[in-house]
């Protein structure tokens, strides 16, 4: 059996909460967002391009949690086999990844709501497309906010560097 | 640090194991019901998605007023059909039909489109709304049998859509209209005319067959559209039940100008609308005359709606006035309601609502474009 320090163990549960949550507010963001797209593709052809670009918006979330959750186990020693982590540092994992996790489900919904709402403004009257773009792009703040915390908590964590 | 805490979680009684454990349940717990939480208004939402993108397409595509502008400067109905063909939505049919009866059809389709991507919890009642055509084929062989058309002129009157229409085809070489009702036999609506069906064989008038028709499907909107289970559908009873109750004013205030009292109206009234309750409806049939109506709808939307009407009724003595209040009313109610609920029901009322308007004003320039000369100023006075 691999011996696994407390604290790097403790940096995988910040992982996996990281990716984890993140991935499911960008799924069901992306989902909602899909869903809306095909009903305006059903009608209109030439919104394809649109329904992609809007559907694509909440897929950053997974990314942002993704990235973390590769910093993490990077860092933490599971990947590349460096040294464990301290048990405070594999606390600070855990918020590390709770930061990002729920910051990205919150934000994945909410844009993929607002990019539903896009697309059909925008398959109701073509000219809506760039302040369609700009409603969908606001509630990624939120897990720009959690992945810059995240990395903060990284670097004055003892994780990074 | 890392002995600090071993020591902590010792004099706990916890080994690292355990606190691990804890720690992953505790987040799995939080996780579960931030999930259970922030699903549920996506759970509301998700099933609206798709039909709202498609209606909103096709509203998108609905006349605005500078296409309404330019079919009333038409010369004559040939120019509105050449005009109409250059949209696909009514270019299909208005080749092989009459104009009005290619807006028909257009509208049919809406209504069948509409029940068939409407989501489930709110289908029943899009279902309903799509027999309107089975009942306007219905009413147009009564009316033809009536009139002693023949094949030929009552096979014109009908639309060619609607679930029923090839029983109702069958129909086309009935004698009479008892033979109509007959045929109607094992259908939703033999049952609804049978009572009817006395009535016209003593009065010969049809007027009791197509109320009961009219009654009929109203009453079975509502029942349909009555499932108050959230915002949605508490949205589509509302509009729905305001459509019943100024189907009953437009019907009182007709029956009131014509004389009618209480036991003349009652047999065609909704009990339940949306604002009108049983008893209000009570009180406006035993009014004496269209001022009493008007007062008795005190207290609701429509006292104002009608009062602001009244001048313009007693001096031209017509009660179009009154309906064409009533409509512009129930237009801007489901307009509101469109607002109310953008991500649920609201986009699919709106676009209804704009649709019926739209094929509704087509309609009326349409009519007035088959009379030479008729004025464009009193066609726009016209407009919903």
């Amino acid at each position: 059996m691999v011996e696994i320090a407390l604290g790097t163990a403790l940096a995988a549960i910040g992982a996996g909460v990281a990716i984890g949550f993140a991935g499911l507010g960008s799924g069901l963001g992306q989902g909602i967002a899909a869903a809306g797209s095909v009903g305006a593709v059903a009608e209109d052809k030439g919104m394809f391009a649109q329904g992609i670009i809007f559907s694509a918006l909440p897929e950053t979330q997974a990314i942002y949690g993704f990235l973390i959750a590769i910093l993490l186990l990077v860092f933490s020693g599971l990947l590349g086999g460096g040294a464990g982590l301290s048990t405070t540092s594999g606390l600070v994992a855990v918020g590390v990844g709770a930061s990002i996790g729920f910051a990205g489900l919150g934000s994945g919904m909410g844009q993929g709501i607002a990019a539903a709402s896009s697309v059909g403004a925008v398959v109701e009257d073509k000219g809506m497309f760039a302040q369609g773009i700009i409603f969908s792009a606001l509630p990624e703040t939120q897990a720009i906010y959690g992945f810059l915390i995240a990395i903060l908590l990284m670097v004055f964590g003892g994780i990074l560097g | 640090m890392a002995d600090e805490f071993t020591t902590i979680l010792t004099s706990l009684g916890l080994s690292t194991e355990a606190f691990i454990a804890i720690l992953v349940i505790v987040l799995l717990v939080i996780g579960a019901v931030v999930v259970v939480i922030v699903s549920r208004p996506v759970l509301d939402i998700y099933p609206y998605l798709l039909p709202n993108a498609r209606v909103r397409a096709r509203k998108g595509r609905l006349f605005d007023e500078k296409h309404f502008s330019e079919i009333i400067e038409s010369d004559n109905i040939d120019e509105i059909t050449n005009y109409l063909r250059g949209f696909p939505d009514y270019a299909e049919h208005i080749d092989n039909y009459s104009l009005e009866k290619s807006l028909d059809i257009q509208l049919s389709e809406t209504y069948d489109m509409i029940a068939r991507i409407a989501p489930e919890n709110i289908k029943k009642a899009f279902v309903a709304l799509a027999k309107k055509s089975d009942i306007n084929n219905i009413k147009s062989l009564i009316t033809a049998k009536e009139a002693n058309l023949n094949s030929n002129d009552t096979s014109n009157l009908l639309i060619p859509s609607g679930k029923l229409y090839e029983d109702i085809q069958h129909l086309i070489d009935s004698n009479t209209v008892e033979d109509v009702v007959a045929g109607l036999d094992g259908t939703e609506y033999g049952v609804v005319l049978e009572d009817a069906l006395n009535e016209y064989k003593e009065s010969k008038m049809i007027l009791p067959l197509e109320a009961a028709l009219d009654k009929y499907y109203l009453e079975n909107l509502l029942t349909a559209a009555n499932v108050p289970s959230n915002d949605n559908t508490a949205i589509l009873y509302s509009y729905i039940g305001s459509q019943v109750d100024v189907n009953n004013i437009k019907l009182i205030i007709r029956a009131k100008t014509d004389g009618l009292n209480y036991e003349g109206i009652s047999p065609y009234m909704i009990k339940e609308g949306h604002d009108i309750k049983e008893w209000k409806l009570k009180d406006l049939m035993e009014s004496e005359d269209v001022s009493g109506v008007i007062n008795s709808l005190e207290g609701t939307d429509f006292a104002q709606i009608l009062n602001d009407n009244l001048q313009n009724y007693n001096e031209t003595g017509s009660v179009a006035v009154f309906e064409k209040a009533l409509d512009e009313y129930i237009s801007d109610y489901a307009n509101s309601l469109s607002l109310k609920n953008p991500l649920g029901i609201g986009p699919i009322i709106g676009f209804l609502n704009k649709k019926e308007k739209e094929v509704k004003n087509l309609k009326i320039i349409a009519r007035a474009k088959r009379e030479a000369g008729f004025p464009v100023s009193e066609i726009q006075e016209m407009l919903v």
